[in-house]
């Protein structure tokens, strides 16, 4: 790989490469992001390569590995271009078969997508209402570029941005260009980007500069970070790249959960192009602008994604966040001025540059612009991540995107932003979502984790499980934030396992508003919300619970029973499995569960072939 | 089997390796980390001589990210997410089995050192749920049922290499002189192997490696020790096979060699690194 | 110089001022118990925190790390700042309840009977004022945090004996769980002789060679 020394010599490769893509071939793309490949979509791509070279289709076929699609329900999936033809489920044999029809030009009607509602099958990807309703500004480049190789995404149209403004810009353009944008951050809090930016340009860079992208995605449940992380790293190269052309940073870091390592490896991988490429590096393109981004992997903490924390960790110290002012912008990593912001913010940047501000802002709400990523997961029939524009409905998402319950149980609510969010009811499902309608039904946009709950859902169990988690989480330094999760956690699990009383809800509530008052950072300041929006929208079932010691969703175990219904044959596989052989029952005939040894651990349910085991 | 050379020499090496870098403590603890399986309290006293940083705040450094472990860690690693979306679909149930089944709380070695278990806040796959991770393989849909099974697989431990679906045989030759590496007179894996002739540490001679794409089974003159990083070379037009690429995962060079059928495989160079990739002609753009 | 208004009152105070100093100039009272003179400030145990702003964009922070800015609204005393303060105590007391000076804070607050929490007694709020003590003033760094969340907990690396301790006892000096033990050597401050009776909470984790009182008060506690 040569290194660039000029904008001339970019445009003359830019050309070459987008010569090199007309070719027209179908080429067969297999999403390999570590959803996939926990599907097998490993093995498939194996079978693909052996397929090429075995009916000698290396010249006829093209084969493209990228990052995550989206639709992590059908993974193992392929995707033919040009064409678009769809494979969900794709297994080694289907694909031997799927190399060979691409060969010959044909398409295998039997493997198709088919429409749960109307059992239709459906060819091609954009016909199917998954993603027929979604504006793929991001995830859409996932499906053209192979992450690891800087050739490709150049070829479609990468680093061209840059070399744009390299060539012609200035400065500030760029920062009134994100402005104008209305890009907002995507990682939770929503502080206009180009104001940051601006804040960062006007500091004094005598002792230099940093850019953070805050790629410690820790909110569980959300992961369309790792998706553009591991499926277009250089979209974040080169979003960082344009912000240091508009704040005149020279060094940038990104600071990867030590849980990706898949998206640690390509970016790996994408920063050592981009540095051998000479667009990354000292007087990058010819140009004055010298930046370079060092890596830095986490190392198992939530707190890290909050910014001050960040930074400590990023120098190598306790994630503790600190008081904020002085602000990062003001006092940052090393005391230099630093700008952070989370990885999908940065990816947005180049494509606020290419499509232009007034484009990028004619998608969305008044005050939320562009598309946002969701990872529409838990009790949903189809999981996986979706872009959509701000301002679409969470019924539209839920339902016609996510194609509506996973079985026959009815959604109850959605869970988003994490730990610091909070459910929205099925009642709400009007809500059209941005940062400020969000925030005003008491969530928030957070990263955008989207979890759908069902009736088999308990609302307080949820807010226990937030509870658990934060309690572990916090970085412990606030008394209120260490404490008072700690005792929210012990009044919920007062409360599911039956020794809830009133009075111990009225302190939950005083509490949670306390701890919300009164911590630090944003951490404490939010680890409320599971608690209060549950019981602002649920608190029935907080007093079934307390009053009638009874867990309406069957969570809650030492409010629920187990028993055996009609439906057993007495084929024994729960007796087997059974870890307390609480179960008894002849051969053939029904088995009977005994309540005084039973721990309710939900084995014989799990291997339950005849839906006989009840809970109640 | 872990501790060839004193700790102190090993622990100095990688310190010297993080000079001047970013956050070096964290990054530092994590190499050592991966180097002895959990962070020995004399490693951390060595590291606290030599950077200067109080051992105080190592500790707490060390205590306060959940991926460090102070103690050794078993041959397996099991991590169960307890994430939200694993949570919803049952994902607590699975830790439970997984407890009962290896009799172990989360964080604790089995006695026999063969696994720790590990809760984890979020992998990402939530699309997948509940998800284990064992030795970095995911799991995807796990019930408690099934728990059983995949802690067998990890007992059975070695994985046999035949060729089916996803494990075929490639040929393979120079890049420079494009002669053919193939030597079918001697079978690894059941089929003809690649033969090259190496280099490390003052020795030379011959490199014979399985054919099989996904094998990494391989037979030498010499036993080369982990985490070597021999240098190969054609045995018939004596070129050094070396990329421009280095290895994502290690950093050693890469190995590049010719397929015939058209297209690149690429190896790392680095003994026990199972870094590979394999390239296709018309695949790139 | 930084003008503000603390309480409607207005004040000026030189760059670099925290709330809390401020508002002590006009002598309005804060409490706070992770806050010490001569140490770097903390705000770990938000007793001390105020309210500023104004509108929806009112909030609570720790006067004690915040720093004075221009036109900055304080409220030291409002309904807010006092249910965050009487809930914190109360949290403190379900803690840490033999501590004095939580008792005297939660006295001093008034109105307080109680809290609705399961009793602890912890013998640690990790306030921090140790480790601080012990680094910054002391130059010696033996002690700090380890662990974080609710395992959170303060000691020596392997909660083993520490080369660099000088046994000086500066940490206990400053411990406002375990200071009973430390105004034992002054009686007419000692509440209620209780050290006598109990060994202290951090016996087990600063053994008998870190009592710094001088001459020995024959308490006998280093022979357990």
């Amino acid at each position: 790989m040569q290194s660039i020394r000029s904008l001339d010599d970019f445009q003359t490769l830019q050309k070459r490469l987008k010569v090199d893509t007309a070719k027209n071939l179908p080429v067969i793309v297999i999403p390999a992001s570590t959803c996939a490949q926990a599907s097998g979509a490993n093995e498939i791509i194996r079978v693909a390569k052996r397929e090429i070279l075995q009916r000698n289709l290396s010249e006829k076929v093209g084969l493209r590995i990228t990052g995550c699609h989206g639709f992590c329900q059908m993974e193992p999936n392929v995707l033919i271009e040009p064409r678009g033809t769809f494979y969900p489920k794709v297994g080694m044999k289907q694909m031997a078969r799927i190399v060979e029809a691409v060969g010959k030009g044909e398409v295998l009607e039997e493997y198709l997508y088919r429409d749960a509602k109307t059992g239709r099958r459906i060819e091609l990807a954009r016909d199917i209402p998954f993603f027929a309703r979604q504006v793929r500004f991001l995830l859409g480049q996932n499906e053209k570029v192979d992450p690891i190789r800087i050739y490709n995404y150049i070829a479609n149209g990468g680093y061209a941005a840059l070399a744009r403004l390299l060539g012609e810009g200035r400065p500030a353009d760029v920062i009134e260009e994100v402005k104008k944008s209305g890009l907002r951050g995507r990682g939770g809090a929503g502080f206009p980007t180009g104001l940051k930016w601006e804040a960062l340009a006007r500091q004094d860079g005598r002792r230099g500069k940093v850019l953070v992208c805050n790629a410690d995605e820790g909110d569980p449940g959300a992961y369309m970070d790792r998706a553009v992380l591991e499926g277009n790293p250089h979209a974040i190269i080169e979003g960082m790249l344009l912000g240091a052309f508009a704040t005149g940073a020279e060094e940038g870091v990104v600071y990867v959960r030590a849980e990706y390592p898949l998206a640690i490896k390509h970016l790996i991988i994408a920063l050592d192009q981009a540095r051998k490429l000479g667009l990354l590096g000292k007087n990058i393109l010819g140009s004055s602008l010298s930046f370079d981004i060092d890596l830095v992997k986490g190392a198992g903490a939530f707190v890290c994604g909050e910014e001050t924390a960040l930074m400590r960790s990023i120098e190598g110290k306790m994630g503790e966040p600190r008081q904020r002012p002085p602000f990062p912008v003001e006092r940052g990593i090393e005391g230099k001025p630093t700008a952070i912001n989370n990885v999908e913010t940065w990816a947005n940047v180049p494509l606020i540059i290419n499509l232009g501000a007034e484009e990028f802002a004619r998608v969305g709400t008044k005050n939320s612009k562009g598309t946002k990523i969701f990872s529409l997961v838990g009790k949903i029939s189809n999981t996986g991540l979706v872009e959509v524009p701000m301002g679409m409905t969470i019924k539209e998402i839920v339902h016609e995107i996510g194609g509506g319950p996973e079985n026959s149980v009815p959604i109850k609510a959605v869970q988003t932003g994490g730990p610091s969010g909070g459910c929205i009811p099925a009642t709400h499902f009007d809500l059209r979502i941005d940062y400020d309608s969000l925030a005003e039904a008491g969530s928030i946009m957070g990263s955008g984790g989207m979890i759908v709950m069902d009736e088999h859902t308990c609302m307080v169990d949820v807010a226990k499980y937030f509870m658990n988690f934060l309690q572990d989480e916090s970085c412990g330094k606030c008394y209120v934030c260490r404490k008072g999760t700690q005792r929210m956690s012990e009044i919920l699990d007062d409360i599911t396992s039956g020794r809830g009383t009133m009075e111990q809800l009225q302190t939950l509530e005083e509490l949670a508003q306390v701890v919300k008052d009164a911590s630090m950072c944003g951490l404490g300041q939010t680890a409320s919300n599971p608690v209060l929006s549950t019981l602002r929208y649920f608190r029935e079932e907080y007093e079934a619970h307390i009053r009638d010691r009874r867990c309406p969703a069957g969570v809650c175990r030492d409010l629920i029973t187990f028993t055996i219904n009609e439906n057993c044959n007495g084929c024994g596989a729960c007796k087997l499995a059974c870890p307390e052989k609480a179960i008894s029952g002849k051969k053939k005939e029904p088995h009977f569960i005994d309540m005084k040894k039973c721990i309710k651990c939900g084995m014989c349910r799990s291997v339950c072939k005849f839906d006989a085991v009840d809970v109640r | 089997m872990l501790v060839a050379k004193p700790m102190s020499v090993d622990v100095s090496k990688i310190v010297r390796s993080h000079e001047g870098k970013r956050g070096k403590l964290i990054s530092l603890l994590q190499d050592i980390q991966s180097r002895y399986n959990y962070l020995p309290r004399e490693a951390l006293e060595v590291v606290a001589e030599q950077t200067g940083i109080p051992l105080v705040d190592i500790y707490g450094v060390a205590t306060f990210y959940r991926s460090f472990s102070l103690t050794p860690r078993g041959s397996h690693l099991v991590s169960v997410c307890l994430g939200t979306a694993c949570h919803v679909r049952g994902g607590r149930e699975v830790a439970e089995e997984l407890e009962r089944q290896l009799q172990i709380k989360p964080g604790q070695t089995t006695t026999d050192n063969e696994f720790t278990l590990e809760t984890v806040n979020c992998l990402g796959a939530c699309a997948l749920g509940p998800i284990v991770v064992l030795d970095g393989r995911y799991f995807s849909k796990v019930s408690p049922a099934r728990v059983k099974q995949i802690i067998k697989s990890a007992r059975a431990g070695k994985e046999e290499h035949t060729a089916d679906g996803h494990v075929f045989p490639v040929k393979v030759s120079c890049p420079r002189c494009n002669h053919s590496l193939m030597d079918f007179s001697h079978q690894i894996d059941g089929h003809s192997s690649v033969r090259m002739t190496m280099a490390f540490g003052g020795k030379h001679g011959w490199l014979r490696l399985s054919s099989l794409y996904g094998s990494f089974n391989l037979e030498s003159e010499y036993d080369i020790p982990l985490d070597t990083v021999v240098n190969l070379f054609c045995p018939h037009c004596h070129a050094e096979l070396i990329s421009a690429n280095v290895c994502p995962l290690c950093g050693a060079p890469m190995v590049p060699m010719l397929v015939i059928g058209g297209g690149m495989v690429q190896i790392c160079a680095r003994r026990g690194c199972k870094e590979h990739r394999l390239d296709l002609n018309g695949v790139n753009v | 110089m930084i003008n503000l208004t603390i309480n409607g009152l207005s004040v000026s105070v030189e760059e670099g001022t925290t709330i809390l100093e401020a508002a002590q100039q006009l002598g309005f009272p804060i409490p706070t118990l992770c806050h010490m003179e001569g140490l770097t400030p903390y705000g770990a145990c938000r007793l001390c925190v105020v309210e500023i702003g104004e509108g929806p964009r009112a909030k609570l922070v720790s006067s004690c790390t915040y720093p004075a800015q221009e036109g900055l609204k304080v409220r030291t005393a409002s309904q807010r700042v006092l249910r965050a303060r009487k809930m914190i105590l109360q949290l403190m007391l379900a803690s840490c309840p033999q501590s004095k000076t939580v008792q005297d804070l939660a006295s001093k607050f008034g109105g307080i009977q109680g809290h609705p929490f399961r009793q602890e007694y912890e013998d640690c709020l990790l306030c921090g004022l140790c480790v601080r003590m012990c680094k910054e003033q002391m130059m010696s760094g033996a002690i700090g945090f380890r662990g974080r969340g609710k395992d959170r907990s303060i000691g020596t690396p392997f909660d083993i004996r520490s080369d660099i301790c000088r046994t000086c006892g500066g940490c206990m000096y400053v411990c406002p769980a375990c200071q009973l033990r430390c105004t034992y050597n002054e009686p007419e401050k000692a509440v209620c002789g209780g050290c006598q009776n109990l060994p202290p909470p951090c016996m087990e984790k600063f053994d008998d060679m870190s009592c710094y009182m001088d001459p020995c008060v024959a308490c006998e506690i280093c022979k357990e």
